[in-house]
């Protein structure tokens, strides 16, 4: 058995080496781009979904978000929760929001939005929104009178970068009229305008608590959501489980948790989308090498039947051209792989521009495997059944082809 | 060495039956130089395609070196034709992306061969034919003459107990013809190796010891060469 692979490897080798050159470069850049098809797409979405997953910790939710249980509208007694769960193993710091509805209004333009009060030394522990301001500067603690405001609300200097209806390019240092619920209606200063890629936080408005009790006239010991930044490396579900034996009685989700539901169905189109380029990805390559192969074999018949004839079992024959197929294949991953990473490199200097953010391509080493290995079982089969046909031919039939 | 009894080949073409060979017996024994003529369709090479367990006869039976091949399966019929015969095509039928070399020593290596064992087999035969400096050429390197006598070296590599010859002149000029013929001969000669070899040349009958001839698929002398 290993003489005989060893005879098919033999005439394999020699079969590419010494065999047409133009149709070994064509078969390998088709299977090339078949591979680079199949793992080019999943690395798209993969980036999309990697952008999701930074912008949510990094900008909106931090690793964990806490919010009201069921029909509740607020999390009471705040500064307690905020105490008992900043002393939680693998919790970094925790921020409290408050978030109520608005109407600004800045030139004759008004939107409705949401301001959300923060603590801003807290929020600067959780997330890093105070690292992308456009212009001007971030909160700081007990200021009063003061916002900032997210460039999908403010407005771009240039129109048609907006992404829907703004205060029509509002900058640091302008003065907008935020009109609350309650009947107050004050002019803010404008402290700076955050432009973090992240569709969500750059369509916010920020103030400090201290300047949300002097709009309500009161304490406020409740917020409308916590959220949480875990320890670098700490395993989010385990800091949940925690939280919950700690005794939170409140809703608790990690940034998965948060994904899974904005994202759930998206993924799965993107999955099924995946599922689809990747079959007729290996539909091409099994078409491809076996149009190959069969052209090879029939080209071959005669020599197969002499092959036959001087005493080569037709299994070596037929795992001749097998491995034929397999070496195409390999010589098409290596090529296939190195296009994918050169794509991936000019991609991650020159990103795709998504309303959520810059997505560059991810590979995964699993998505490389699978696709790797479903190649090479659509290479097997394309390759085998062409050469298993012409082998199993009469040999004076075949000589006389 | 080889025994055919009763031998018959029908080949059904359509609605036409077709009697290739009727009925054909002879016995060829070790190191006899056979050659089998005939005219065009007398049925001379369905005779050594039966006898070279390339084809099966329709009635009959074959014992070759003492084995009734008829009940050999097909893998069975491939390791014989391997280990004990030899085969040269009419037209050379060498593999085209090997070497000389490599066409030489491909069916030791298909036997199991030691690589050292094959190389040097392959050398000795290819310099016994004349072809030791072709070694690396392919075949559209070489003349029609030099690749049938690479094709003899590849049937002989594995001192074949019988070699079949298909015509093995009928694409050569004179002068390649001769060549070939006088290798046969001087193979038959020194090494007693049984050759079988199928030709319509009248000139080629002085190179047998022995000469069959067919016509309409039956045997209608065997003689000795006059």
């Amino acid at each position: 058995m290993l003489t005989d692979l060893r005879v098919s490897f033999f005439l394999a080798s020699r079969g590419i080496l010494r065999g047409s050159r133009g149709s070994l470069y064509l078969t390998v850049l088709i299977i090339a781009m078949v591979f680079t098809n199949m793992i080019f797409m999943p690395s798209i979405i993969l980036g999309f979904i990697k952008v999701a997953e930074d912008q949510i910790i990094t900008y909106q939710t931090g690793n964990i978000i806490i919010s009201p249980h069921g029909d509740e509208r607020f999390i009471e007694d705040v500064s307690s929760l905020l105490e008992k769960v900043n002393r939680i193993p693998g919790v970094l710091r925790a921020s409290a929001h408050y978030g109520t509805g608005v109407t600004l209004r800045y030139k004759g333009n008004s939107i409705g939005s949401t301001v959300v009060a923060i603590n801003p030394d807290d929020e600067r522990l959780v997330t890093d929104v105070y690292q992308k301001m456009s212009d001007g500067d971030y909160l700081a603690d007990g200021e009063n009178d003061e916002i900032i405001i997210g460039i999908h609300t403010s407005g771009h200097k240039d129109p048609s970068l907006d992404m829907g209806v703004t205060l029509g390019y509002v900058k640091a240092g302008d003065e907008v009229i935020v009109e609350y619920t309650n009947g107050v209606s004050k002019a803010y200063h404008v402290k700076g305008i955050i432009e973090t890629g992240s569709f969500y936080a750059d369509q916010g408005a920020y103030i400090t608590w201290d300047e949300l009790e002097s709009v309500f006239d009161r304490k406020v010991d409740y917020a409308t959501e916590l959220i949480i930044k875990t320890h670098p490396g700490t395993y989010e579900p385990e800091v949940k489980t925690m939280l919950y034996r700690f005794g939170i009685r409140e809703k608790v989700q990690t940034w998965q948790d948060i994904l899974e539901e904005a994202m759930g169905r998206a993924v799965q189109n993107f999955s099924m989308l995946n599922s689809i380029t990747v079959v007729v990805s290996l539909i091409i390559a099994i078409v491809v090498l076996f149009i190959v192969i069969m052209i090879k074999t029939l080209n071959s018949r005669r020599q197969i039947g002499v092959l036959k004839a001087i005493g080569v079992d037709k299994n070596i024959i037929i795992h001749n051209y097998v491995f034929q197929v397999l070496i195409l294949t390999t010589l098409g991953v290596i090529v296939g792989t190195a296009l994918v990473e050169s794509m991936v490199a000019i991609l991650t200097v020159y990103p795709f521009q998504f309303p959520d953010g810059e997505v560059t391509p991810v590979v995964a080493a699993s998505d490389l495997v699978n696709n790797t290995i479903m190649l090479y079982v659509a290479s097997f089969v394309a390759g085998y059944i062409p050469a298993w046909q012409v082998a199993n031919e009469d040999i004076l039939t075949a000589m006389r082809s | 060495m080889i025994t055919a009894e009763n031998l018959s080949r029908v080949y059904e073409m359509g609605k036409v039956t077709v009697h290739a060979l009727r009925g054909v017996s002879l016995t060829i024994q070790k190191g006899e130089f056979v050659g089998i003529m005939g005219a065009s369709g007398s049925g001379k090479s369905t005779l050594l395609h039966l006898l070279g367990l390339l084809d099966k006869p329709t009635e009959g039976r074959i014992i070759l070196g003492g084995i009734d091949v008829k009940d050999l399966t097909d893998r069975q019929r491939t390791r014989f034709r391997l280990k004990r015969l030899g085969y040269v095509f009419q037209d050379y039928a060498l593999v085209p992306e090997l070497t000389v070399e490599e066409n030489v020593f491909l069916t030791s290596m298909v036997r199991g061969t030691p690589k050292e064992e094959y190389l040097a087999q392959s050398h000795q035969i290819l310099d016994r034919i004349g072809l030791s400096d072709r070694l690396s050429h392919k075949h559209n390197e070489l003349s029609g003459g030099q690749q049938q006598r690479v094709a003899i070296a590849r049937a002989m590599v594995n001192r074949p107990e019988i070699l079949f010859a298909d015509e093995p002149c009928a694409n050569l000029d004179s002068e390649s013809s001769r060549n070939v013929l006088d290798l046969f001969k001087q193979i038959n000669q020194e090494m007693a190796q049984t050759i079988v070899m199928v030709s319509h040349e009248d000139w080629h009958k002085r190179y047998f010891n022995r000469i069959i001839t067919l016509r309409d698929g039956e045997i209608i002398s065997d003689d000795p060469p006059s």
